[in-house]
């Protein structure tokens, strides 16, 4: 499938999320939020941006989603899709309780770091009890702790002004895509805690994302590496997520 | 106003038919890609949560169908890009009939049954004839009847604003959007299991439409959803 000859809508300005997140420089970065990184052709594409535009529309207050009490906490929550990697290189880490695991975080950012598990346990936290929903119709509910995606990208100096797209790598050859409307909101965290523990290896230790707003094939588990970027090509099939390669819509709000 | 019937009359309009047609695609798309998602998850929960192994309200497996031939049925990734599609062609297509039909006070004209119609009498009168598989003829074949006034109305401003809203309740960006619109439905869950229930209403009512559409005279009623012209027949005995 090839990127058909997207017509240009207006950029628009994060000025709401990044104000209140205070400091960080994505304040003036411009970013498309309002239709995918690639449009799908025909109706389908129509569909897409109908889908898309109108529920960021809807989102322009960056409202926080519904946080739940501790009390309706699922028990047993479901582990979907890997549970555990067999990557080599995740093997060793596992074996070794993460203690040499880190988390590069390169691309268009000002000063690129490498975070091990304690550094980011060091930075500002945010615990949320957050429903989990996935596409195929479950939903159960967790409290999820980590560093606002915000605060990592801040520790790396911030973003340089064209940077469009953060992409996470993770362990077993899954990636994903986000952009900067869904980075600079207050709940999108790099969790490494769940439910007031660390976070079990099925729900994708020792770090998984959560970018509430969307379905749970956005949330990535088992990550690997944060790249800032301005074009998602170059990655996968280039639709900007392994999702998107396989035909799911890229922006998965809906 | 002349006494006499003519044996034509203009029944819909342009904008009716366009709209009926674009909307029997649409039924029939979001119904079929609805079945595909719900085969790749084949139970009904209750509440704000429900996972594979919570207690089900719905389980498909109890009627014959396994968890994993449902999966395999199903088709979720084109189940899912497809319902999205053609549920924006259905509330657009929507939008257009309403408006229109709102503008030409079409729904007061056309639907909303009279003082008379809604006595007990013309009720009992209109359900035998139903039950006796009896059309209306000569000068009551002009209007709709009142069992169709109300289940038109009831299809058109009940069921399908429900399954608008349940359809979106379950969506995770309204978690944020509208929270409260979740917790009226009871739950994430509870939505999804009345968007469900409300289809059965919805197919229920289509199997309804069709019969009587061969019960009145299929040559007729579709010639009259495709042209617009109508015959009325005399009435017996005149």
């Amino acid at each position: 499938m090839t990127a058909p000859a997207a017509k240009k809508y207006p950029r628009r300005k994060i000025i709401a999320g990044a104000g209140a997140l205070g400091g960080l420089l994505l304040t003036g970065c411009d970013t498309d939020l309002h239709r995918p990184p690639v449009l799908r052709n025909g109706l389908m594409g129509v569909a897409d941006t109908l889908t898309m535009a109108s529920q960021r529309l809807l989102l322009s207050g960056q409202q926080l989603v519904q946080e739940h009490d501790v009390s309706e906490i699922t028990k047993d929550f479901p582990v979907w899709n890997q549970s555990d990697p067999e990557d080599e290189d995740y093997q060793r880490l596992k074996a070794g309780a993460y203690v040499d695991w880190r988390l590069p975080v390169s691309g268009l950012v000002n000063s690129p770091v490498s975070l091990s598990l304690e550094e980011l346990k060091r930075m500002p936290r945010r615990t949320q009890t957050t429903m989990h929903i996935c596409e195929q119709g479950w939903s159960a509910i967790a409290q999820w702790t980590g560093a606002p995606l915000i605060s990592v990208l801040e520790a790396a100096g911030g973003v340089k002004p064209q940077a469009r797209y953060v992409m996470i790598d993770a362990y077993g050859g899954w990636y994903e895509g986000y952009d900067m409307f869904d980075v600079v909101h207050p709940q999108t965290i790099l969790a490494y805690g769940m439910n007031g523990q660390d976070l079990p290896l099925g729900n994708g230790a020792p770090l998984r994302l959560r970018v509430e707003r969307h379905c749970g094939y956005k949330q990535l588990k088992f990550i690997k590496s944060i790249q800032v970027v301005d074009s998602v090509e170059g990655f996968g099939r280039g639709t900007g997520g392994i999702n998107s390669d396989f035909g799911f819509h890229w922006y998965a709000g809906a | 106003m002349s006494r006499e019937t003519p044996s034509w009359i203009h029944r819909h309009s342009y904008n009716a038919r366009i709209c009926h047609w674009v909307n029997v695609l649409c039924f029939f798309y979001l119904l079929y890609s609805g079945i595909m998602i719900f085969l790749h998850f084949p139970e009904l929960y209750w509440g704000k949560v429900g996972f594979q192994g919570y207690p089900a309200i719905f389980k498909l497996s109890d009627w014959g169908i396994s968890w994993e031939l449902a999966e395999e049925l199903g088709d979720r990734r084109w189940g899912r890009n497809y319902h999205y599609m053609f549920a924006w062609i259905f509330v657009i297509n929507g939008i257009v009939y309403l408006t229109w039909n709102l503008w030409q006070r079409q729904f007061y004209r056309k639907m909303l049954p009279s003082r008379t119609e809604m006595s007990g009498e013309n009720f009992k009168a209109e359900l035998y004839n139903h039950l006796r598989f009896r059309p209306a003829q000569g000068d009551a074949a002009r209007r709709y009847n009142v069992l169709q006034k109300l289940s038109y109305l009831f299809v058109l401003f009940i069921l399908f604003p429900f399954m608008f809203l349940s359809g979106i309740a379950q969506m995770p960006a309204f978690t944020a959007i509208w929270p409260e619109l979740i917790d009226l439905f009871g739950g994430r869950q509870t939505a999804r299991t009345l968007h469900v229930v409300a289809t059965v209403l919805l197919v229920l009512f289509l199997i309804v439409h069709v019969a009587e559409v061969f019960v009145a005279g299929v040559r007729n009623q579709m010639r009259a959803m495709i042209t617009g012209k109508y015959q009325i027949s005399a009435e017996e005995g005149k």
